[in-house]
Protein backbone atom coordinates (compact mmCIF):
# COMPACT_ATOMS: atom_id res chain seq x y z
CA UNK A 1 0.00 0.00 0.00
CA UNK A 2 1.22 3.52 -0.65
CA UNK A 3 1.85 6.15 1.76
CA UNK A 4 -0.79 8.45 2.42
CA UNK A 5 0.62 11.00 4.84
CA UNK A 6 3.71 10.88 6.69
CA UNK A 7 4.88 12.28 9.68
CA UNK A 8 8.47 11.96 11.38
CA UNK A 9 9.87 13.17 14.48
CA UNK A 10 7.30 15.90 14.41
CA UNK A 11 8.02 18.51 17.33
CA UNK A 12 5.97 21.86 18.03
CA UNK A 13 4.29 24.37 20.62
CA UNK A 14 3.06 27.52 21.28
CA UNK A 15 5.65 29.99 22.28
CA UNK A 16 7.76 28.46 25.18
CA UNK A 17 5.68 25.73 25.49
CA UNK A 18 6.33 22.43 23.92
CA UNK A 19 3.75 20.28 23.21
CA UNK A 20 4.56 17.96 20.54
CA UNK A 21 7.76 15.67 21.09
CA UNK A 22 8.70 14.19 18.42
CA UNK A 23 5.57 12.35 17.05
CA UNK A 24 5.71 10.12 14.05
CA UNK A 25 3.14 8.27 12.44
CA UNK A 26 2.31 6.86 8.88
CA UNK A 27 -1.12 6.60 7.27
CA UNK A 28 -1.43 4.44 4.20
CA UNK A 29 -2.94 5.76 1.01
CA UNK A 30 -7.46 4.97 1.21
CA UNK A 31 -6.74 3.83 4.82
CA UNK A 32 -8.46 5.25 7.74
CA UNK A 33 -6.37 5.63 10.79
CA UNK A 34 -7.07 7.28 14.14
CA UNK A 35 -5.15 8.91 17.08
CA UNK A 36 -6.45 8.79 20.61
CA UNK A 37 -5.78 9.99 23.51
CA UNK A 38 -7.45 12.50 26.67
CA UNK A 39 -7.61 15.90 26.51
CA UNK A 40 -4.38 18.02 26.58
CA UNK A 41 -2.85 15.01 24.92
CA UNK A 42 -1.86 16.95 21.65
CA UNK A 43 -3.92 15.97 19.25
CA UNK A 44 -5.27 18.67 17.94
CA UNK A 45 -1.62 20.57 17.77
CA UNK A 46 -0.59 17.45 16.00
CA UNK A 47 -3.38 18.46 13.22
CA UNK A 48 -2.77 22.00 13.50
CA UNK A 49 1.18 21.34 12.63
CA UNK A 50 0.55 18.93 10.03
CA UNK A 51 -1.39 21.28 8.00
CA UNK A 52 0.83 24.06 8.54
CA UNK A 53 -1.15 26.14 10.81
CA UNK A 54 1.14 25.90 13.69
CA UNK A 55 4.64 26.02 12.57
CA UNK A 56 6.45 22.48 12.85
CA UNK A 57 9.86 23.18 15.41
CA UNK A 58 11.23 19.98 14.03
CA UNK A 59 10.33 16.92 12.14
CA UNK A 60 9.39 16.12 8.78
CA UNK A 61 5.51 16.14 6.83
CA UNK A 62 5.51 14.30 3.97
CA UNK A 63 2.54 14.09 1.59
CA UNK A 64 2.65 10.86 -0.76
CA UNK A 65 6.13 10.76 -1.07
CA UNK A 66 6.42 14.82 -1.24
CA UNK A 67 8.33 17.02 1.63
CA UNK A 68 5.72 19.63 2.66
CA UNK A 69 6.93 20.20 5.73
CA UNK A 70 6.78 23.58 5.44
CA UNK A 71 4.42 24.24 2.97
CA UNK A 72 1.70 26.90 3.46
CA UNK A 73 -1.43 25.60 4.43
CA UNK A 74 -3.11 27.47 1.54
CA UNK A 75 -0.38 25.29 -0.58
CA UNK A 76 -1.38 22.01 1.10
CA UNK A 77 -5.11 22.39 0.11
CA UNK A 78 -4.29 23.42 -3.03
CA UNK A 79 -2.22 20.01 -3.54
CA UNK A 80 -4.97 17.79 -2.05
CA UNK A 81 -5.17 17.47 2.30
CA UNK A 82 -7.61 19.87 4.03
CA UNK A 83 -8.79 20.09 7.61
CA UNK A 84 -11.70 19.70 9.33
CA UNK A 85 -11.10 21.74 12.44
CA UNK A 86 -12.36 21.04 15.87
CA UNK A 87 -15.51 22.80 16.58
CA UNK A 88 -16.78 22.92 12.82
CA UNK A 89 -15.18 26.70 12.60
CA UNK A 90 -18.12 27.59 10.12
CA UNK A 91 -18.76 30.93 9.28
CA UNK A 92 -22.51 31.25 10.88
CA UNK A 93 -23.12 34.40 9.47
CA UNK A 94 -22.96 32.79 5.53
CA UNK A 95 -25.32 30.75 4.01
CA UNK A 96 -24.63 26.77 3.58
CA UNK A 97 -24.15 27.31 0.21
CA UNK A 98 -21.43 30.24 0.82
CA UNK A 99 -19.92 28.15 3.12
CA UNK A 100 -19.84 25.54 0.51
CA UNK A 101 -18.12 27.66 -1.98
CA UNK A 102 -15.16 28.85 -0.08
CA UNK A 103 -14.42 25.26 0.93
CA UNK A 104 -13.70 25.83 -2.75
CA UNK A 105 -11.23 28.43 -2.78
CA UNK A 106 -8.25 27.89 -3.81
CA UNK A 107 -10.23 25.69 -7.17
CA UNK A 108 -12.61 28.88 -7.70
CA UNK A 109 -11.23 31.46 -10.50
CA UNK A 110 -13.71 34.62 -11.25
CA UNK A 111 -12.57 32.83 -14.42
CA UNK A 112 -14.91 30.10 -14.15
CA UNK A 113 -16.89 28.51 -12.19
CA UNK A 114 -16.85 24.86 -13.56
CA UNK A 115 -14.27 23.89 -10.87
CA UNK A 116 -16.90 23.76 -8.30
CA UNK A 117 -19.86 23.24 -9.73
CA UNK A 118 -19.33 19.51 -10.06
CA UNK A 119 -17.88 19.16 -6.15
CA UNK A 120 -20.76 20.92 -5.31
CA UNK A 121 -23.51 19.06 -6.50
CA UNK A 122 -21.53 15.96 -5.48
CA UNK A 123 -21.71 17.24 -1.57
CA UNK A 124 -25.08 17.71 -1.97
CA UNK A 125 -25.75 14.21 -3.07
CA UNK A 126 -23.46 13.09 -0.01
CA UNK A 127 -25.67 15.58 2.14
CA UNK A 128 -29.03 15.67 0.82
CA UNK A 129 -29.83 18.03 4.06
CA UNK A 130 -27.45 20.46 3.09
CA UNK A 131 -29.15 20.52 -0.41
CA UNK A 132 -32.49 21.34 1.40
CA UNK A 133 -30.97 24.22 3.59
CA UNK A 134 -28.60 25.92 1.14
CA UNK A 135 -30.42 29.09 1.73
CA UNK A 136 -30.14 28.81 5.12
CA UNK A 137 -27.37 30.67 7.65
CA UNK A 138 -24.80 27.98 8.79
CA UNK A 139 -25.66 29.19 12.17
CA UNK A 140 -29.08 27.98 12.48
CA UNK A 141 -28.36 24.32 11.63
CA UNK A 142 -28.25 21.93 14.10
CA UNK A 143 -25.61 20.18 15.52
CA UNK A 144 -25.15 17.35 13.19
CA UNK A 145 -25.88 19.39 10.11
CA UNK A 146 -23.49 21.66 11.08
CA UNK A 147 -21.20 18.86 11.48
CA UNK A 148 -22.08 17.57 7.59
CA UNK A 149 -21.96 20.81 6.63
CA UNK A 150 -17.60 21.25 7.71
CA UNK A 151 -17.48 18.14 6.18
CA UNK A 152 -18.95 19.05 3.05
CA UNK A 153 -17.00 22.00 3.10
CA UNK A 154 -13.81 20.15 3.50
CA UNK A 155 -14.79 18.25 0.14
CA UNK A 156 -15.19 20.97 -1.65
CA UNK A 157 -11.72 21.19 -2.47
CA UNK A 158 -11.67 17.57 -3.41
CA UNK A 159 -8.77 16.78 -1.27
CA UNK A 160 -6.91 13.03 -1.15
CA UNK A 161 -6.10 13.50 1.99
CA UNK A 162 -8.45 14.48 4.54
CA UNK A 163 -7.66 15.36 8.80
CA UNK A 164 -10.49 15.62 11.00
CA UNK A 165 -10.29 16.92 14.19
CA UNK A 166 -12.97 15.16 16.38
CA UNK A 167 -15.67 15.48 13.74
CA UNK A 168 -17.66 13.71 16.79
CA UNK A 169 -17.60 16.71 19.60
CA UNK A 170 -20.91 18.19 20.59
CA UNK A 171 -22.92 15.08 18.85
CA UNK A 172 -25.78 12.56 19.82
CA UNK A 173 -24.03 9.58 20.13
CA UNK A 174 -26.07 8.04 17.27
CA UNK A 175 -25.47 11.09 14.52
CA UNK A 176 -21.70 10.49 16.09
CA UNK A 177 -21.47 6.87 14.75
CA UNK A 178 -23.30 7.91 11.31
CA UNK A 179 -20.76 11.33 10.32
CA UNK A 180 -18.10 8.48 11.46
CA UNK A 181 -19.87 5.40 9.29
CA UNK A 182 -19.55 8.08 6.78
CA UNK A 183 -16.32 9.14 6.82
CA UNK A 184 -15.39 5.54 6.37
CA UNK A 185 -17.59 4.88 3.40
CA UNK A 186 -15.68 8.01 1.73
CA UNK A 187 -12.78 6.26 2.00
CA UNK A 188 -13.97 3.05 0.64
CA UNK A 189 -15.89 4.31 -2.18
CA UNK A 190 -13.10 7.59 -3.16
CA UNK A 191 -10.08 6.27 -2.09
CA UNK A 192 -9.72 9.35 0.61
CA UNK A 193 -7.02 8.96 2.97
CA UNK A 194 -8.25 10.08 6.52
CA UNK A 195 -6.52 11.02 9.56
CA UNK A 196 -8.98 11.39 12.29
CA UNK A 197 -8.49 12.58 15.65
CA UNK A 198 -11.00 11.39 18.02
CA UNK A 199 -12.63 10.95 22.05
CA UNK A 200 -15.68 9.15 20.70
CA UNK A 201 -12.90 6.13 20.88
CA UNK A 202 -16.00 3.17 20.75
CA UNK A 203 -17.00 4.68 17.58
CA UNK A 204 -13.36 5.57 15.97
CA UNK A 205 -12.26 2.41 16.23
CA UNK A 206 -15.30 0.56 14.86
CA UNK A 207 -14.24 2.06 11.40
CA UNK A 208 -10.27 2.95 11.60
CA UNK A 209 -7.73 0.73 10.00
CA UNK A 210 -4.97 1.76 12.19
CA UNK A 211 -4.80 3.36 15.50
CA UNK A 212 -2.20 5.92 17.26
CA UNK A 213 -2.70 6.34 21.04
CA UNK A 214 -1.17 9.27 22.07
CA UNK A 215 -0.33 10.70 25.32
CA UNK A 216 1.43 14.08 26.62
CA UNK A 217 2.98 15.23 23.03
CA UNK A 218 4.28 11.42 22.28
CA UNK A 219 2.69 8.11 20.53
CA UNK A 220 2.58 5.35 23.50
CA UNK A 221 0.81 2.75 21.50
CA UNK A 222 -0.06 1.60 17.96
CA UNK A 223 -1.28 -0.85 16.06
CA UNK A 224 -4.18 -2.57 13.85
CA UNK A 225 -7.35 -1.75 14.89
CA UNK A 226 -7.43 -4.77 16.23
CA UNK A 227 -4.84 -4.91 18.41
CA UNK A 228 -5.85 -1.45 19.83
CA UNK A 229 -9.11 -2.53 20.64
CA UNK A 230 -8.15 -5.62 22.93
CA UNK A 231 -5.60 -4.19 24.36
CA UNK A 232 -6.59 -4.18 28.19
CA UNK A 233 -4.48 -1.26 29.24
CA UNK A 234 -6.37 0.98 26.90
CA UNK A 235 -9.59 -1.09 27.09
CA UNK A 236 -9.14 0.20 30.99
CA UNK A 237 -8.05 3.47 30.65
CA UNK A 238 -10.61 4.83 27.39
CA UNK A 239 -13.16 2.38 26.81
CA UNK A 240 -14.30 2.00 30.03
CA UNK A 241 -14.73 -1.77 29.63
CA UNK B 1 -12.72 40.29 -20.69
CA UNK B 2 -12.67 38.18 -16.88
CA UNK B 3 -11.46 42.16 -15.61
CA UNK B 4 -14.02 43.69 -17.17
CA UNK B 5 -16.45 41.69 -15.93
CA UNK B 6 -15.61 42.03 -12.55
CA UNK B 7 -15.72 45.84 -13.10
CA UNK B 8 -19.06 45.49 -14.95
CA UNK B 9 -20.70 43.86 -11.56
CA UNK B 10 -18.76 46.28 -9.48
CA UNK B 11 -20.21 48.91 -11.18
CA UNK B 12 -23.57 47.73 -10.84
CA UNK B 13 -23.15 47.67 -7.26
CA UNK B 14 -21.78 50.62 -6.72
CA UNK B 15 -24.56 52.90 -8.20
CA UNK B 16 -26.22 54.46 -5.13
CA UNK B 17 -22.65 54.89 -3.66
CA UNK B 18 -21.29 56.64 -6.98
CA UNK B 19 -24.93 58.60 -7.01
CA UNK B 20 -23.91 59.91 -3.47
CA UNK B 21 -20.93 61.32 -4.42
CA UNK B 22 -22.02 62.54 -7.80
CA UNK B 23 -25.03 64.35 -6.47
CA UNK B 24 -22.46 66.16 -3.45
CA UNK B 25 -20.77 66.87 -6.46
CA UNK B 26 -23.28 68.51 -8.10
CA UNK B 27 -24.80 70.77 -4.84
CA UNK B 28 -21.21 72.07 -4.76
CA UNK B 29 -20.96 73.77 -7.81
CA UNK B 30 -24.72 74.77 -7.09
CA UNK B 31 -24.82 76.09 -4.38
CA UNK B 32 -20.94 77.78 -3.66
CA UNK B 33 -22.06 78.80 0.01
CA UNK B 34 -21.91 75.42 1.41
CA UNK B 35 -19.07 73.87 -0.46
CA UNK B 36 -16.83 73.56 2.78
CA UNK B 37 -19.42 72.04 4.44
CA UNK B 38 -19.74 69.41 1.53
CA UNK B 39 -15.81 69.04 0.99
CA UNK B 40 -15.80 68.09 4.96
CA UNK B 41 -18.85 65.71 4.55
CA UNK B 42 -16.85 64.00 1.48
CA UNK B 43 -13.51 63.88 4.19
CA UNK B 44 -15.41 62.44 6.61
CA UNK B 45 -16.99 59.82 3.40
CA UNK B 46 -13.53 58.92 2.46
CA UNK B 47 -12.21 58.45 5.76
CA UNK B 48 -14.73 55.94 6.64
CA UNK B 49 -14.74 54.32 3.25
CA UNK B 50 -10.91 54.00 3.15
CA UNK B 51 -11.02 52.73 6.78
CA UNK B 52 -13.24 50.43 6.07
CA UNK B 53 -11.41 48.30 3.80
CA UNK B 54 -9.57 47.08 6.25
CA UNK B 55 -11.58 47.12 9.13
CA UNK B 56 -14.93 46.60 7.90
CA UNK B 57 -13.73 44.00 5.91
CA UNK B 58 -11.02 41.83 8.20
CA UNK B 59 -12.74 42.96 11.80
CA UNK B 60 -9.44 44.03 12.43
CA UNK B 61 -9.22 47.88 14.37
CA UNK B 62 -6.39 49.51 13.76
CA UNK B 63 -6.34 52.58 16.05
CA UNK B 64 -3.20 54.02 15.05
CA UNK B 65 -4.79 54.44 11.22
CA UNK B 66 -4.71 58.42 11.10
CA UNK B 67 -0.93 57.84 10.97
CA UNK B 68 -1.19 56.87 7.54
CA UNK B 69 -3.23 59.97 6.13
CA UNK B 70 -0.87 61.56 8.11
CA UNK B 71 1.79 60.29 5.90
CA UNK B 72 -0.29 61.75 2.76
CA UNK B 73 -0.50 64.65 4.18
CA UNK B 74 3.27 64.76 4.29
CA UNK B 75 4.04 63.47 1.14
CA UNK B 76 2.26 65.81 -0.54
CA UNK B 77 3.44 69.05 1.60
CA UNK B 78 7.54 67.77 1.37
CA UNK B 79 7.08 67.18 -2.52
CA UNK B 80 5.35 70.54 -2.87
CA UNK B 81 8.24 71.98 -0.54
CA UNK B 82 11.06 70.75 -2.03
CA UNK B 83 9.84 70.14 -5.79
CA UNK B 84 7.68 73.67 -6.07
CA UNK B 85 9.43 74.53 -9.46
CA UNK B 86 8.23 71.69 -11.18
CA UNK B 87 4.74 73.41 -10.64
CA UNK B 88 1.97 71.05 -11.29
CA UNK B 89 4.19 68.19 -11.70
CA UNK B 90 5.17 68.84 -8.17
CA UNK B 91 1.19 68.42 -7.35
CA UNK B 92 1.22 65.11 -9.08
CA UNK B 93 4.55 63.88 -7.54
CA UNK B 94 3.06 64.90 -4.21
CA UNK B 95 0.15 62.46 -4.58
CA UNK B 96 2.08 59.53 -5.37
CA UNK B 97 4.56 60.31 -2.70
CA UNK B 98 0.97 60.45 -0.52
CA UNK B 99 0.50 56.61 -1.58
CA UNK B 100 3.94 55.80 -1.41
CA UNK B 101 5.07 56.88 2.24
CA UNK B 102 1.43 55.63 3.51
CA UNK B 103 1.85 52.02 2.12
CA UNK B 104 5.64 51.87 2.87
CA UNK B 105 4.63 52.67 6.31
CA UNK B 106 1.35 50.27 6.05
CA UNK B 107 4.02 47.41 5.18
CA UNK B 108 6.23 47.78 8.24
CA UNK B 109 3.49 48.43 10.70
CA UNK B 110 2.05 45.45 9.31
CA UNK B 111 4.59 43.27 8.77
CA UNK B 112 4.37 43.28 12.59
CA UNK B 113 1.61 43.62 13.91
CA UNK B 114 -1.06 41.40 11.30
CA UNK B 115 1.42 39.05 13.01
CA UNK B 116 -1.27 39.59 16.14
CA UNK B 117 -4.76 38.69 16.25
CA UNK B 118 -8.27 40.64 17.52
CA UNK B 119 -7.53 42.48 20.89
CA UNK B 120 -3.93 42.37 20.61
CA UNK B 121 -3.79 43.58 17.06
CA UNK B 122 -5.68 46.61 18.30
CA UNK B 123 -3.20 47.30 21.47
CA UNK B 124 -0.13 47.14 19.13
CA UNK B 125 -1.69 49.38 16.15
CA UNK B 126 -2.91 52.24 19.38
CA UNK B 127 1.36 53.45 19.70
CA UNK B 128 1.56 53.67 15.85
CA UNK B 129 0.83 57.07 15.29
CA UNK B 130 2.05 58.39 18.57
CA UNK B 131 5.38 56.99 17.87
CA UNK B 132 5.40 58.57 14.74
CA UNK B 133 4.74 61.57 15.77
CA UNK B 134 7.25 61.66 18.22
CA UNK B 135 9.91 60.47 16.28
CA UNK B 136 8.97 63.54 13.70
CA UNK B 137 8.62 66.29 16.81
CA UNK B 138 11.92 64.77 19.02
CA UNK B 139 14.46 64.19 16.00
CA UNK B 140 12.94 67.36 14.38
CA UNK B 141 12.43 65.49 11.06
CA UNK B 142 10.78 67.63 8.33
CA UNK B 143 9.69 70.55 10.26
CA UNK B 144 9.80 68.81 13.78
CA UNK B 145 6.37 70.35 16.01
CA UNK B 146 5.63 72.89 13.72
CA UNK B 147 5.37 70.81 10.89
CA UNK B 148 5.85 71.83 6.80
CA UNK B 149 3.96 74.88 5.49
CA UNK B 150 3.88 75.31 2.17
CA UNK B 151 1.52 77.85 1.44
CA UNK B 152 4.40 80.17 0.46
CA UNK B 153 5.47 77.68 -2.24
CA UNK B 154 2.04 77.58 -3.61
CA UNK B 155 1.53 81.08 -3.86
CA UNK B 156 4.98 81.92 -5.13
CA UNK B 157 4.59 79.36 -8.10
CA UNK B 158 1.48 79.64 -8.98
CA UNK B 159 -0.07 83.00 -8.36
CA UNK B 160 -2.33 84.20 -5.53
CA UNK B 161 -5.60 83.44 -7.09
CA UNK B 162 -3.94 79.81 -8.81
CA UNK B 163 -2.92 78.71 -5.34
CA UNK B 164 -6.01 79.87 -3.42
CA UNK B 165 -8.13 77.87 -6.57
CA UNK B 166 -5.62 74.73 -5.64
CA UNK B 167 -6.20 75.04 -2.09
CA UNK B 168 -10.62 75.19 -2.33
CA UNK B 169 -11.39 74.00 -6.16
CA UNK B 170 -8.51 71.86 -7.10
CA UNK B 171 -8.24 70.47 -3.77
CA UNK B 172 -12.19 69.32 -3.40
CA UNK B 173 -12.19 67.89 -7.05
CA UNK B 174 -9.35 65.75 -5.87
CA UNK B 175 -11.62 64.52 -2.75
CA UNK B 176 -14.41 63.68 -4.93
CA UNK B 177 -11.92 61.64 -7.33
CA UNK B 178 -10.55 59.98 -4.63
CA UNK B 179 -14.50 59.31 -3.15
CA UNK B 180 -15.07 57.53 -6.68
CA UNK B 181 -11.49 55.52 -6.67
CA UNK B 182 -12.68 54.40 -2.91
CA UNK B 183 -15.93 53.17 -4.01
CA UNK B 184 -14.79 51.36 -7.22
CA UNK B 185 -11.55 49.64 -4.98
CA UNK B 186 -14.36 48.77 -2.35
CA UNK B 187 -16.92 47.28 -5.14
CA UNK B 188 -14.19 45.50 -7.10
CA UNK B 189 -13.03 43.60 -3.62
CA UNK B 190 -17.14 42.60 -2.74
CA UNK B 191 -17.79 41.15 -6.42
CA UNK B 192 -14.33 38.85 -6.52
CA UNK B 193 -13.13 36.13 -4.47
CA UNK B 194 -10.61 38.46 -2.54
CA UNK B 195 -13.83 39.82 -0.85
CA UNK B 196 -15.13 36.41 -0.36
CA UNK B 197 -11.70 35.62 1.35
CA UNK B 198 -11.81 38.49 3.38
CA UNK B 199 -15.56 37.67 4.98
CA UNK B 200 -13.71 34.52 5.68
CA UNK B 201 -11.14 35.83 7.50
CA UNK B 202 -13.44 37.81 9.49
CA UNK B 203 -16.00 35.43 10.48
CA UNK B 204 -13.08 32.52 11.36
CA UNK B 205 -9.51 33.48 10.49
CA UNK B 206 -8.43 29.60 11.62
CA UNK B 207 -10.68 28.19 9.33
CA UNK B 208 -10.55 30.43 6.37
CA UNK B 209 -6.48 29.40 6.25
CA UNK B 210 -7.81 25.28 6.58
CA UNK B 211 -9.70 25.67 4.04
CA UNK B 212 -6.75 27.02 1.85
CA UNK B 213 -7.50 31.23 1.82
CA UNK B 214 -3.83 32.60 1.82
CA UNK B 215 -4.82 34.88 4.95
CA UNK B 216 -1.89 36.52 5.63
CA UNK B 217 -1.46 37.61 1.81
CA UNK B 218 -5.18 38.94 1.83
CA UNK B 219 -5.15 40.73 5.45
CA UNK B 220 -1.88 42.98 3.87
CA UNK B 221 -3.21 43.71 0.88
CA UNK B 222 -6.56 45.23 2.52
CA UNK B 223 -4.29 47.02 4.83
CA UNK B 224 -2.29 48.56 2.40
CA UNK B 225 -5.07 49.65 -0.22
CA UNK B 226 -6.95 51.31 2.96
CA UNK B 227 -3.67 52.97 4.11
CA UNK B 228 -2.94 53.82 0.52
CA UNK B 229 -6.47 55.91 0.26
CA UNK B 230 -6.15 56.87 3.65
CA UNK B 231 -2.65 58.99 2.36
CA UNK B 232 -4.25 60.03 -0.52
CA UNK B 233 -7.24 61.84 1.66
CA UNK B 234 -4.63 62.69 3.72
CA UNK B 235 -2.71 64.54 0.80
CA UNK B 236 -5.67 66.41 -0.66
CA UNK B 237 -7.85 67.43 2.83
CA UNK B 238 -4.63 68.52 4.53
CA UNK B 239 -1.54 69.56 2.95
CA UNK B 240 -3.42 70.29 -0.41
CA UNK B 241 -6.64 72.42 1.05
CA UNK B 242 -4.88 73.05 4.62
CA UNK B 243 -1.45 74.46 2.65
CA UNK B 244 -0.12 72.97 5.76
CA UNK B 245 0.76 69.67 7.88
CA UNK B 246 1.52 69.95 11.83
CA UNK B 247 2.14 66.92 13.68
CA UNK B 248 -0.50 67.59 16.62
CA UNK B 249 -2.75 67.33 13.99
CA UNK B 250 -1.96 64.91 11.80
CA UNK B 251 -1.57 62.56 13.85
CA UNK B 252 -4.09 63.27 16.34
CA UNK B 253 -6.16 59.73 17.50
CA UNK B 254 -8.98 61.70 17.19
CA UNK B 255 -9.56 60.84 13.57
CA UNK B 256 -9.41 56.97 14.13
CA UNK B 257 -12.07 56.98 16.73
CA UNK B 258 -14.29 58.85 14.12
CA UNK B 259 -13.28 56.32 11.82
CA UNK B 260 -14.81 53.23 14.23
CA UNK B 261 -17.74 55.17 14.77
CA UNK B 262 -18.56 55.98 10.95
CA UNK B 263 -17.95 52.36 10.22
CA UNK B 264 -19.47 50.54 12.96
CA UNK B 265 -22.85 53.02 12.56
CA UNK B 266 -23.20 52.43 8.92
CA UNK B 267 -22.33 48.55 8.93
CA UNK B 268 -19.02 46.79 8.61
CA UNK B 269 -17.82 45.64 5.30
CA UNK B 270 -20.44 47.09 3.50
CA UNK B 271 -20.31 49.84 0.49
CA UNK B 272 -22.99 51.72 1.73
CA UNK B 273 -22.51 51.75 5.09
CA UNK B 274 -19.25 53.84 5.21
CA UNK B 275 -21.02 56.63 3.61
CA UNK B 276 -24.53 56.63 5.18
CA UNK B 277 -21.76 56.88 8.45
CA UNK B 278 -19.72 59.38 6.87
CA UNK B 279 -22.56 61.57 5.90
CA UNK B 280 -24.33 61.20 8.75
CA UNK B 281 -21.38 61.78 11.75
CA UNK B 282 -19.96 64.39 9.33
CA UNK B 283 -23.31 66.42 9.39
CA UNK B 284 -23.86 65.79 13.01
CA UNK B 285 -20.24 66.88 13.51
CA UNK B 286 -20.93 70.32 11.34
CA UNK B 287 -23.83 71.34 13.06
CA UNK B 288 -23.13 70.45 16.42
CA UNK B 289 -19.61 72.29 15.95
CA UNK B 290 -21.64 75.68 15.06
CA UNK B 291 -23.67 75.77 18.14
CA UNK B 292 -20.74 75.01 20.13
CA UNK B 293 -17.50 73.70 19.10
CA UNK B 294 -16.61 70.92 21.05
CA UNK B 295 -19.72 69.44 21.80
CA UNK B 296 -19.90 66.79 18.97
CA UNK B 297 -17.10 64.98 21.04
CA UNK B 298 -19.79 64.41 23.20
CA UNK B 299 -21.58 62.45 20.99
CA UNK B 300 -18.97 59.84 19.90
CA UNK B 301 -19.56 57.41 22.82
CA UNK B 302 -23.10 57.55 23.11
CA UNK B 303 -23.52 56.91 19.54
CA UNK B 304 -21.01 53.97 19.40
CA UNK B 305 -22.55 52.16 22.73
CA UNK B 306 -26.13 52.57 20.94
CA UNK B 307 -25.02 51.02 17.44
CA UNK B 308 -23.28 48.47 19.52
CA UNK B 309 -26.25 47.73 21.63
CA UNK B 310 -29.16 48.58 19.01
CA UNK B 311 -27.50 47.77 15.50
CA UNK B 312 -24.36 45.48 15.93
CA UNK B 313 -24.01 45.46 11.81
CA UNK B 314 -25.09 48.90 11.55
CA UNK B 315 -27.69 50.82 9.79
CA UNK B 316 -26.99 49.26 6.53
CA UNK B 317 -26.83 45.49 8.35
CA UNK B 318 -29.95 45.90 10.16
CA UNK B 319 -32.17 47.29 6.49
CA UNK B 320 -30.53 44.28 4.52
CA UNK B 321 -30.96 41.89 7.21
CA UNK B 322 -34.98 43.00 6.18
CA UNK B 323 -35.10 44.13 2.52
CA UNK B 324 -36.14 40.46 0.85
CA UNK B 325 -36.10 41.38 -2.62
CA UNK B 326 -33.20 40.65 -4.38
CA UNK B 327 -32.30 43.30 -6.61
CA UNK B 328 -33.18 45.94 -3.66
CA UNK B 329 -30.30 43.61 -2.08
CA UNK B 330 -27.56 43.99 -4.71
CA UNK B 331 -28.54 47.91 -4.69
CA UNK B 332 -28.11 48.25 -0.84
CA UNK B 333 -24.89 46.20 -0.52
Amino acid sequence: MGEGLVVEGLESGYGEMQVLWGVSLRVNRASMTVVLGPNGAGKTTLLRTIMGINKPWKGKVIMEGEDVTFVPPHEKVARGMTLVPEGRRLFPELTVEENLLLGAYTRISTRSTAGYREALSQVYELFPRLRERRGQKAGTLSGGEQQMLAIGRALMSEPRILLLDEPSQGLAPKIAIQIIDLLSNLRRERGLTILLVEQNIAAALKNADYAYVMEQGVIIKEGERDKILHDESIRQAYLGL
Amino acid sequence: MVFTNAVRRALRKARLTLAAYIILGVLYLAFPHYSQLIATLMFYMILAQAFNIFMGMTGYIDFGYVAFVAMGAYGMALAVESLYELGWASIIVGFLLAVALSVALASMVGAIALRLRGAYFAIATIGVNEGVRYLIEGANLVGGSEGVIIVRELRATFGRETANFIMTGLADLALLLIGITAVMITALILSTRVGYALQAIREDEDAARALGINVTRYKVMAFTISAGIGGLLGAANWALKGGYVEPAHVFNIHYTVEAIVMVMLGGPGTLLGPIIGGLFYGSMNYFLGVIKPGLQLLFLAPILLAVVVALPKGLMGYVRERVKDPRLRELLT
